[in-house]
């Protein structure tokens, strides 16, 4: 324990006009796990990569077991004993899962030659545990690009795993987890540890952060703030560490005065009062706060009967799902990962092949067969995989954030002036604190949670009548999330419904008028008011009775 | 299943629905020229036809690899032009030259593929731009080895690739033997390499492939296909001639893609490619028979490919994920 294994000292990188590292530094040993922290764009990420060798710093100095590690590349770091699991992932989709383990690294025979027995043998070990999240049979011979965001996120750890490493860095790879998987790698980053591993552990879940790591740095505009013991912190003091000195945002000031256009209307409803401060966060009851908010929402209960009635919705991974929405209604769905939720919200949107059932929006049938006409009824979408369906990667942010709204406002007649499209753009980036250089660099050159909330922020331009949200705040930071709460809500108040699927059980509790647990494609449960916690979600995704505790 | 896998299943859906397409494109051409063309079944119209198509399957096979690669090379027909020139000027017209001729030639091909490699992976230009430019160099090298047509192949090569063993022309071997070494290849971890390059380069590297070697492989492997290619030019027709490639560069790119290979990248394979190639050398043969006027042969030719491009080309065009 006495000398460091990892020492990272005045790492900087820049890109163009983004100073991503600005003199980061990082101090761990063997057999912990570390936690990497700080707000989305603070260059948790970049600094992660140094390591890796996918990024190669400008300046700065890597130092394990005490000596210079020179970092080249992936393969440099690969000798040292480091292995990553990417924010962006490094899965080739149109390679199988069994490829996607071992690529890289392929067990072969003489002169090169594919042994493909050895390859599935190892990708199987390296699956195992994680077997539960593709109900029991691991797909090794699929091609990965049909695998569902936490099916890949899983592929991804078991790749690094595989490589059997002394460094692990595990960049959000519990962002599109549900609980019970977070529970089996936690397992695995346990016996990592006992075996003398370091692990570098980045997520904007701060009760994941809690429950596993030992030690905390924290970045800031790619400077360290500083390190600390974890047992020795609590919630509000870590916070306060990532924001920095500058106390929270001042209340927000009324969107007329942001000069935007149209769309920021939509969220009037939501501005009022100010969001309680990183401190009252820790302490807020979960859920009380949202549904206290319902109550008081005058639109909700005067809208007589559905805004959206869904009767036997049936698709190859749905069963029967009927349910009624209220205007102004959030609708959490909750249950085991991979239990049919997102494909309610593709069946919704079009998206998904409905062999039955129907969906009746204002009391006329929803179409079910395909996004443009979905997105046409009022219907919006903010899909769990932002990688491959949410955005344009490498066209420019604004032309990303605007691109769903555009199109209604181009059927309204409203073509906008270039000058009113910008500004409406830049009032969502600042409203969710987008970090970037300018609106034209292309959205790929983002860090993960502010890619999240470009994606985001372009269907809330759209002042959509029925939101379906995938996961929206996966891997966003803790300020961010609490103002895309606050859309959500300012969307609902207006009238729309919002059915919100999250692997993070803590935002189904805040956010949730009503939540309805999946299971095997089924509705087997609904939970409402106050019996919407932490507790009662877990318990409903495992079937246990309303008695069992766990 | 998420929308992206939905668009996935479509995607491969598309893959093998070109390959369907393939396949159909194959039935209706010979139906066609079994129709247009005397004795089409025949031995001697097999056999010949065969060999016309072992070159531009040769070819086809190692654009393949270039384009899985991500990449293209529209040097390929000039790098088989210089091979034949070369391996004509070695040979010449001795049968105990052949093994010497034959390593020249693959030899060529090799160092054509090594050079596109280096100035597309190290100096990273554009493969479109890089390898037209390198077209130019390659075939003025031909005209300086072999100004004008001439030179001859022993004639024991051109009897025997025109013959047949036990009913099954010579030819029609030569074809299986690309294929299976296309099967041998794609068990190695290099055109695994290739196939993650193309799919995903940022992935790939990542994930500990050597990027750079592995693209200047997939152009080393396809000049040696063009090589074999140029082997069969010249069992084919007997004598070398300075031109001979230039048709081959477009139609090795239109019997990939009529082979359902992603222009993009990191998916598809020579199967396709193979009968791709077929197509095109049966729709020339259609062209011909079919009475078209000498001067408008070309123009049909083009429209032709164009045509079949746009029918299979559609689906496997699509590809989400930009390249890297
Ligand atoms: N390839 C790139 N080109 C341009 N800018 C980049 C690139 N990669 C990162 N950046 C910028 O560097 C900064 C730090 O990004 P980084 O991905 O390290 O943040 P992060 O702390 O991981 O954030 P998040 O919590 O959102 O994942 C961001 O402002 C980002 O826009
Ligand atoms: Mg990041």
């Amino acid at each position: 324990m006495s000398t460091a294994l990892l020492e990272m000292t005045g790492v900087r990188k820049r890109y163009g006009g983004v100073q991503a590292l600005d003199g980061a530094s990082l101090t761990a040993v063997r057999g912990e796990v570390h936690a990497l922290l700080g707000p989305n764009g603070s260059g948790k990420s970049t600094l992660d990569k140094t390591l890796a060798g996918t990024v190669v710093p400008d300046s700065g100095e890597i130092r394990i077991d005490g000596a210079v590690a020179r970092i080249g590349g992936p393969r440099d770091a690969h000798a040292l004993g480091v292995a990553a699991v990417y924010q962006q992932l490094s899965i080739v989709g149109d390679l199988t899962v069994t490829q996607n383990v071992v690529l890289g690294l392929e067990p072969a025979r003489r002169w090169g030659f594919l042994d493909h027995r050895a390859a599935r043998d190892r990708a199987g070990a390296a699956l195992e545990r994680f077997a539960a999240a593709f109900s029991g049979r691991l797909p090794l011979d699929r091609p990965a690009g049909s695998l569902g965001p936490g099916e890949l996120q899983i592929v991804e750890v078991a790749k690094a795993l595989a490589r059997g490493p002394r460094i692990l860095v595990l960049d959000e790879a519990t962002a599109s987890l549900h609980k019970e998987q977070v529970e089996v790698l936690f397992e695995v980053v346990g016996e990592l540890r006992a075996a003398g591993v370091l692990v570098l552990f980045t997520s904007h879940r701060l009760d994941e952060v809690f429950a596993l790591c030992d030690r905390a740095t924290v970045l800031r505009n790619g400077r360290t703030a500083g390190t600390v013991e974890l047992a020795d912190t609590d919630e509000a003091e870590l916070v306060g560490l990532m924001v920095g000195d500058v106390p929270h945002r001042a209340p927000r000031r009324a969107p007329a005065t942001t000069g935007a256009p149209a769309p920021t209307e939509a969220f009037v409803g939501a501005g009022p009062e100010a969001r309680p401060g990183a401190e009252a966060e820790a302490e807020a009851v979960p859920g009380a706060e949202a549904r206290a908010g319902a109550e008081a929402r005058p639109g909700a209960e005067a809208v007589p009967g559905a805004r959206l009635e869904v009767r036997g919705l049936t698709t190859e991974r749905l069963r029967d799902v009927g349910f009624t929405a209220r205007a102004g209604e959030v609708l959490g769905l909750g249950g085991l990962q991979g239990q049919g939720q997102s494909e309610l919200l593709l069946a919704l949107f079009g998206a998904a092949r409905v062999s039955a059932g129907e969906a009746l929006l204002d009391g006329r049938p929803l179409p079910l067969t395909s996004p443009v006409r979905a997105a046409r009824a009022g219907v919006a979408l903010v899909p769990g995989d932002r990688g491959r369906q949410g955005m344009f990667a490498t066209r420019p942010i604004q032309e990303n954030l605007s691109l769903a709204s555009m199109r209604r406002r181009a059927r309204a007649g409203l073509a906008l002036g270039a000058a009113a499209e910008r500004s409406a753009a830049r009032s969502m980036v600042e409203r969710l604190r987008i970090k970037l250089g300018s609106l034209a660099d292309p959205v790929s050159t983002l860090s993960g949670g502010n890619q999240q909330k470009v994606v985001i922020g372009k269907w809330l331009l759209d002042r959509p009548r029925v939101v379906l949200l995938d996961d929206p705040t996966k891997g966003v930071d803790v300020a961010a999330k609490e103002e895309i709460y606050a859309i959500v809500r300012g969307l609902a108040d207006d009238g729309a419904v919002v059915i919100l699927n999250s692997s993070d059980n803590r935002e189904l509790a805040e956010l949730s008028d009503r939540v309805l647990v999946l299971f095997e494609g089924a509705v087997v449960e609904e939970l409402s008011g106050a019996a919407i916690t932490e507790g009662r979600l877990v318990a409903g995704a495992l079937r246990l009775a309303p008695g069992e505790s766990l | 299943m998420n929308v992206p896998a939905r668009l996935r299943d479509l995607r491969w859906a598309g893959v093998q629905l070109s390959g369907v397409a393939t396949v159909a494109m194959l039935v209706v051409a010979v139906a066609v020229n079994t129709a247009l063309q005397p004795n089409f079944w025949g031995g001697y119209a097999l056999t010949s036809n065969f060999a016309t198509f072992v070159p531009l399957v040769a070819i086809a096979i190692g654009q393949t690899v270039v384009v899985l690669s991500g990449g293209l090379d529209l040097s390929l027909g000039a790098q088989v032009t210089l091979a034949s020139v070369v391996a004509v000027q070695v040979v010449d017209g001795r049968l105990d030259r052949l093994p010497l001729a034959a390593a020249a030639a693959l030899g060529v091909g090799m160092a054509c593929g090594a050079l596109n490699g280096l100035v597309v992976a190290l100096l990273r230009l554009q493969p479109i731009v890089a390898t037209f430019a390198t077209s130019f160099v390659f075939s003025g090298l031909a005209l300086v080895v072999l100004p004008t047509p001439g030179g001859s192949v022993p004639i024991e090569v051109t009897t025997a690739y025109r013959d047949s063993v036990l009913g099954v022309p010579v030819a029609l071997l030569a074809i299986v033997g690309l294929a299976l070494l296309w099967r041998v290849l794609r068990g190695h971890r290099v055109l695994r390499h290739v196939y993650a390059v193309g799919g995903d380069a940022e992935a790939a590297y990542a994930s500990l492939v050597p990027v750079t070697r592995t693209r200047v492989w997939a152009y080393v492997l396809g000049g040696l296909f063009a090589a074999l290619s140029a082997l069969a030019v010249l069992a084919n027709t007997g004598s070398g001639d300075p031109f001979v490639g230039n048709e081959l560069t477009l139609a090795s790119v239109a019997a990939v893609v009529l082979g359902g290979t992603a222009l993009a990248g990191g998916r598809g394979g020579a199967g396709g490619s193979i009968l791709g190639a077929m197509v095109l050398a049966l729709v020339t043969n259609i062209v011909f028979f079919a009475d078209v006027p000498t001067t408008y042969r070309q123009l049909v030719n083009g429209a032709v490919i164009i045509l079949a491009l746009a029918l299979a080309g559609i689906p496997a065009l699509q590809k989400r994920r930009p390249a890297a």
